[in-house]
């Protein structure tokens, strides 16, 4: 009796961090199958207003490791021109009129609509998020994120991941207190080629923009390798370099 | 057969209503891809901003700067001042070598005449051999400097409107150099930006006292998540000066910034009421210290102190404006302008710069997309002179709804007594709309 009691335990103990430890390791993979560590991208925005009127934005993205990530607007001609930057949690808003970069922070929105400026220049959600519970049942696991510090746009998540495809197919976004601002729905798998195989489509909605509704599109991803110096304020301007 | 009859018979409807529904499905359908054509590298790019920007003056016929600059032709109850701008940009890149030119006509139909300029404010070649290292030659703007309304550091620039501080501003000539290194740990970058400004005759001439090469250079590093710039500017054109800036997140949406500059050997020239010049030399700093602030509502704060300590005094200005109503009267009594010539000269460039005085509040709000109002901004902004207290307060709206075009109805409201800065401006209030087109 004394032996089931103590293997019982010791399951239970070694049972409980393995689950965490699973949750982890299944939001890397999430990550990975994102988007390589470093890589490349052509992206539209699409902010539809309740009445179905559009007002996009295409934009020129480039990411390296944990927490770099730069875009350039190409269209529409009033921000062309325009660049973000993020380095972690720094945030750089460069207006060639304006003529330098002004820190931006990750609740505003370049672009307006749903998608604020963490959408926009999103990192690894391992990056900035603990996996506090995984909960794994059939074609879906629900991963329970907590941001690692208080830095981080939204405090909670709720990640519905594809079991099977490990990509996410939908995304709660919560306050502290669980009240949600956002969901974002992962659509439309694509193969991008070299391995990469994920939704080619963001949307998202929120409580707080009743009948409003923000599309992220993907229309090239490509696996870059970039030097550091790319991601760096002196750099803004000249994003469009990069460009092939 | 019954069957048959009742297929036969609803067939159709059953058809029709596919019909009517499909375009409805496929709409609600989005069309998820975009043209190869919008994201394909051209070697070129050419585009354009054109804008009309009516202006309705109220004029304040009592202040000092209408009659210095109104005496011989008085004006009515309001003036109108027709404006219209044209902005051409273009750029070539090839290789490692990029063109880029900006060019700027302003027209102006204005009560005191018509005037038109034709400019380059950018024009300028770049060498880019790595990501680390780039080397520009031309004529460009720098913009140094973290403040919104006021860049003490910005010793390369000319100064900008804090009524309109986003407005692309003339730049230098120039020779100039980007070094940048990354790394990890508290100290992410750091860039080297060495600056030549040249002044000679028709070369940056307006930039400060001619025949001289001047050096300047821009330390920049991020350490420990905050934007710190370290700048000097020396040559004989303006005396040397030293600055430092700075700006850091400190939370989500609240970020804070500043600069201080110290100015060697300044030169003040000022005048009594009698209009006796004085110079004056001295070492002085200036200074900004200001905050942005965004609220769960997209309301957007940004709220700045400015020192300028180059600036004139209380006593300074109110002798000026003395010396323009003496000027004035002179000019009433015994028809000579020569007093209000005098005054006009010291206007320029001195007592007539913006913000001449030494030390103003900042404070602008801006609202996106009241009650759901969509594409329309709200914005209040308030410039309060400290040492007089004068209130400049201009409201305004804009409605950005139509791709590529921005519209914005503003007014100005000086709420300032005699003998301030604001008080004794030409006018009183100022009502302008601005429609500006993108291409």
């Amino acid at each position: 009796m004394l032996r089931m009691i103590i293997t019982v335990l010791m399951t239970l103990v070694f049972a409980l961090p393995a689950h965490a430890v699973d949750g982890t390791e299944l939001l890397k993979e999430v990550d990975r199958n994102l988007s390589p560590e470093s890589y490349q991208t052509y992206r539209k925005l699409i902010n539809i207003e309740p009445d179905g009127r559009k007002k996009e934005y295409t934009l020129f993205s480039v990411k390296k490791g944990q927490d770099r990530v730069a875009a350039l607007f190409l269209a529409p001609a009033s921000d062309r021109g325009r660049s973000t930057l993020r380095l972690g949690e720094n945030m750089w808003l460069y207006i060639p009129n304006v003529g330098k970069p002004i820190r931006i922070t990750s609740l505003q929105s370049v672009v307006g609509g749903v998608f604020n400026n963490a959408d926009i220049l999103s990192l690894d959600y391992a990056t900035e998020y603990n996996v506090v519970k995984t909960e794994i049942g059939g074609s879906l696991s629900l991963l329970h994120l907590k941001a690692k510090n208080r830095t981080v746009a939204y405090d909670r998540l709720k990640m519905w991941v594809d079991a099977e495809k490990k990509l996410p197919t939908k995304i709660e976004c919560l306050t502290e207190a669980g009240m949600l601002i956002k969901t974002l729905y992962f659509k439309k798998q694509k193969d991008f080629g070299e391995g990469i195989v994920r939704p080619s489509v963001i949307e998202t909605d929120s409580p707080l923009y009743k009948g409003y509704k923000s599309i992220m599109i993907f229309a090239d991803i490509k696996k870059r390798t970039l030097r550091d110096e790319v991601f760096t304020l002196t750099y803004m301007p000249n994003l469009e370099s990069l460009r092939r | 057969m019954k069957l048959l009859r009742f297929k036969n018979r609803w067939l159709p409807l059953f058809l029709l209503l596919i019909l009517i529904l499909t375009p409805a499905a496929s709409r609600a359908e989005e069309d998820y891809s975009f043209d190869a054509a919008e994201i394909e590298k051209k070697p070129y790019h050419l585009g354009g901003y054109v804008e009309a920007r009516p202006v309705l003056f109220v004029p304040d016929k009592n202040s000092a700067l209408y009659k210095l600059n109104y005496y011989n032709h008085p004006a009515g109850k309001t003036m109108e001042e027709y404006n219209f701008r044209l902005q051409l940009e273009g750029s070539y890149e090839k290789d490692i070598y990029r063109f880029y030119a900006k060019t700027n006509t302003d027209y102006k139909n204005a009560y005191s005449g018509e005037s038109e300029r034709s400019v380059f404010y950018e024009a300028y070649g770049s060498l880019k051999s790595s990501p680390s290292l780039k080397l520009e030659a031309g004529k460009k703007t720098l913009k140094w400097g973290k403040g919104y309304a006021w860049n003490p550091v910005a010793f390369m620039d000319r100064p900008k409107d804090p009524n309109d501080p986003e407005l692309p501003l003339e730049g230098y000539i120039v020779a100039s150099a980007d070094y940048i290194r990354s790394f990890s740990g508290p100290l992410k970058t750091l860039s080297f930006t060495p600056v030549l400004l040249p002044v000679y005759d028709h070369i940056n001439d307006s930039f400060g006292q001619n025949n001289d090469l001047n050096a300047a250079g821009k330390l920049y590093v991020l350490l420990y998540d905050t934007d710190i710039d370290f700048i000097l500017l020396t040559g004989g054109s303006k005396t040397t000066r030293y600055g430092a800036d700075f700006s850091r997140n400190i939370t989500t949406n609240l970020e804070i910034h500043g600069e201080i500059a110290y100015i060697r050997d300044h030169q003040k020239t000022f005048i009594d009421s009698n209009g006796t010049a004085y110079l004056k030399e001295y070492d002085t700093t200036s200074y900004l210290l200001g905050l942005r602030y965004l609220t769960a509502i997209d309301t957007t704060y940004i709220f700045e102190y400015y020192h300028g300590g180059t600036g004139f005094t209380e006593d300074e200005m109110k002798n000026y404006y003395a010396f323009i109503n003496k000027g004035y009267q002179s000019y009433e009594s015994t028809g000579s302008d020569t007093l209000l010539q005098r005054a006009a000269t010291l206007t320029e460039n001195n007592y007539g710069r913006m913000n001449p005085m030494r030390n103003y509040l900042f404070l602008r709000i801006s609202q996106k997309e009241p009650f759901d109002i969509l594409y329309v901004t709200p914005t209040v902004t308030g410039i309060f002179n400290w040492d007089d207290g004068g209130l400049n307060l201009s409201p305004e709206v804009t409605y950005t709804r139509i791709k590529n075009l921005e519209l914005r109805l503003k007014a100005i409201f000086l709420i300032a007594g005699r003998d301030s800065e604001f008080g004794e401006k030409p006018n009183a209030y100022r009502f302008e709309l601005r429609a500006g087109y993108y291409f």
